[in-house]
């Protein structure tokens, strides 16, 4: 584990720098830890596949302050508490207007198309972080058969839903948004509700199966 | 009955802020706080308040109309801004009697401009923040734009003193703009030569504001930076603070503002947060440069900035000096 400042306000805890699970758990480990530390000089931890990135309250504490009690609290991660993951069940239309890159990707890969729907949905994915827009699974890890680079310029609107590739990563769009993945398909399901607590359908560490619409 | 104020012209694009959404990182929620935050604090000072709901607005021909006395206040851009036919004076308070008309006649500096009022505007709060999140269509007034003809309905409006912000708390908005920023954590992947040219005194390249801008980023055009032949173009998505430049493949930066917590392109550097409400002003063809500073600069610059935002809350409640109109 290294800190490492980014911004006046914000520091990295970095645990590794490939998409690895031990690598999620110590991130996951320490994301439960920093909340159930209810500092109120901490007002956002944004938790990713490597690392959780810290936003803090200058005025109330610095970073050298804080960079010593995180070096402190997160030494022992193997005693944190967690909730236990939800499984998520997402169904997928896939191709066609619904995934305008999944030609690009079975040719990319050198596959037929069944072929990439097959293997998108044989995997049981993890969500190792939320984000992008409100909702967003960043899910992992994806066949690496199937993958494909992200588009040099991002397209600046896909339509909520959309289900997206990018290296090792899958996700879905749960917002029509600019969006920087090969779309491979579309899904109906609503992944984010600003009324309802917890708002995300998906957490960090819940796990995803994608199963295509006949 | 609460006093209500209609929009006639929304102008090119306006909708409801605040200060931002907080504590919801995790599950990806940005803050979608005000560009020009300095400019809503100067607000909340004339208006003697904290975080009430605001107008963003970008554009001349903004026009609303009152239907009981009502104290507001403009600042940000500088504008030519007249009540009925008098005209306005920037950065201060005034009061507009029922029935009468404000009208943004024109911009002059800046881009985005602020208008608040004295007592609380009727706005959907959403994740303790009335922001509107534009992409999500939460927050504000029904997640939208503000539109001809929406009615703001005015709760605990409040009679106040009406205040004026002194010039020398009033910042310079117009192009070049210079924004100091310090490494981003993938500095290294591109390079020397390319790193020189982004961000030292003397070599730095000037890039143009490109016409796709809007609150989520700000794309420049410019020579584009080059990655070191091993460097990986993207990167494992990780958290990004307000104020990122990225670098996607095509080695144009694009600024992060405040819409994002998550990003996957490599982030060369970091705004300076002093100079992160500048990026409010950015706008089509106006020109930009960075200049480097380590992150101990950056805090003693913040610090600073905050003592200016102490000064502009000593000024409230205070009576306003005498004075003509300028501009």
């Amino acid at each position: 584990m290294i800190i490492q400042r980014y911004a006046e306000n914000a520091l990295r805890i970095i645990f590794g720098s490939q998409i690895d699970m031990e690598v999620h758990e110590q991130v996951r480990r320490a994301f439960f830890l920093l909340i159930s530390l209810h500092r109120i000089d901490i007002i956002e931890i944004i938790p990713s596949f490597c690392s959780c990135l810290v936003i803090y309250e200058d005025d109330l504490t610095s970073y050298e302050t804080l960079a010593d009690l995180l070096n402190e609290r997160l030494a022992n991660l193997s005693a944190v508490e967690m909730p236990p993951p939800q499984v998520h069940e997402i169904t997928v239309h896939y191709g066609g207007d619904y995934g305008p890159d999944l030609s690009f990707v079975a040719k990319h890969c050198q596959l037929s198309v069944s072929e990439v729907i097959e293997r998108h949905c044989a995997e049981l994915y993890t969500v190792f972080t939320v984000g992008f827009t409100p909702g967003f699974p960043y899910l992992g890890t994806l066949d690496e058969r199937i993958t494909a680079p992200r588009l040099e310029t991002p397209r600046t609107r896909i339509p909520a839903g959309s289900v997206g590739i990018a290296q090792r990563q899958t996700g879905i769009y749960p917002f029509e948004s600019p969006a920087g993945w090969q779309i491979i398909g579309r899904t109906d399901i609503r992944l984010f509700d600003p009324a309802r607590p917890p708002y995300s359908l998906m957490q960090i560490g819940d796990k995803v199966r994608f199963i295509e619409v006949q | 009955m609460t006093p209500a104020i209609t929009v006639r012209n929304p102008a090119i694009f306006s909708l409801i802020v605040d200060l931002g959404r907080t504590g919801f990182g995790a599950v990806g929620v940005p803050s979608s706080s005000a560009l020009d935050r300095y400019a809503c604090q100067a607000l909340y000072c004339l208006l003697d308040c904290a975080n009430a709901p605001l107008l963003e607005v970008i554009g001349p021909k903004f026009a609303l109309q009152f239907d009981a006395d009502v104290i507001c206040a403009i600042t940000g851009a500088r504008v030519m801004a007249f009540l009925d036919d008098a005209p306005l004076r920037p950065w201060t308070s005034f009061r507009a009697k029922k029935g009468s008309l404000l009208l943004v006649k024109e911009v002059t500096e800046g881009f985005r401009y602020y208008i608040g009022f004295a007592g609380k505007v009727k706005a959907e709060a959403v994740m303790g923040s009335y922001t509107t999140n534009l992409e999500c269509r939460f927050g504000g007034l029904n997640g939208t734009p503000l539109k001809s003809g929406d009615i703001l309905h005015l709760e605990e409006s409040r009679e106040i003193e009406t205040n004026l912000i002194p010039l020398n708390l009033i910042p310079s908005m117009n192009s070049p703009h210079i924004l100091r920023v310090m490494e981003g954590p993938e500095a290294d992947s591109f390079t020397a030569d390319s790193c020189r040219h982004f961000w030292e005194k003397g070599y730095h390249e000037l890039f143009t504001v490109s016409t796709n801008l809007n609150r989520t980023g700000i794309r420049l055009d410019g020579t584009p930076l080059v990655f070191k032949p091993e460097a990986p173009k993207s990167i494992v998505s990780e958290g990004i603070v307000p104020g990122t430049i990225q670098i996607p493949g095509d080695g144009l930066p694009i600024i992060m503002l405040n819409e994002r917590t998550i990003g996957g392109y490599a982030r060369v550097a970091v705004i300076a947060r002093a100079d992160q409400d500048r990026l409010a002003h950015l706008k089509a063809n106006d020109l930009v440069c960075f200049e480097r500073i380590i992150v101990e600069e950056g805090e003693r610059l913040w610090r600073d900035k905050q003592k200016r935002i102490t000064q502009l809350q000593s000024l409230t409640g205070s009576t306003p000096p005498p004075g003509p109109i300028q501009e």
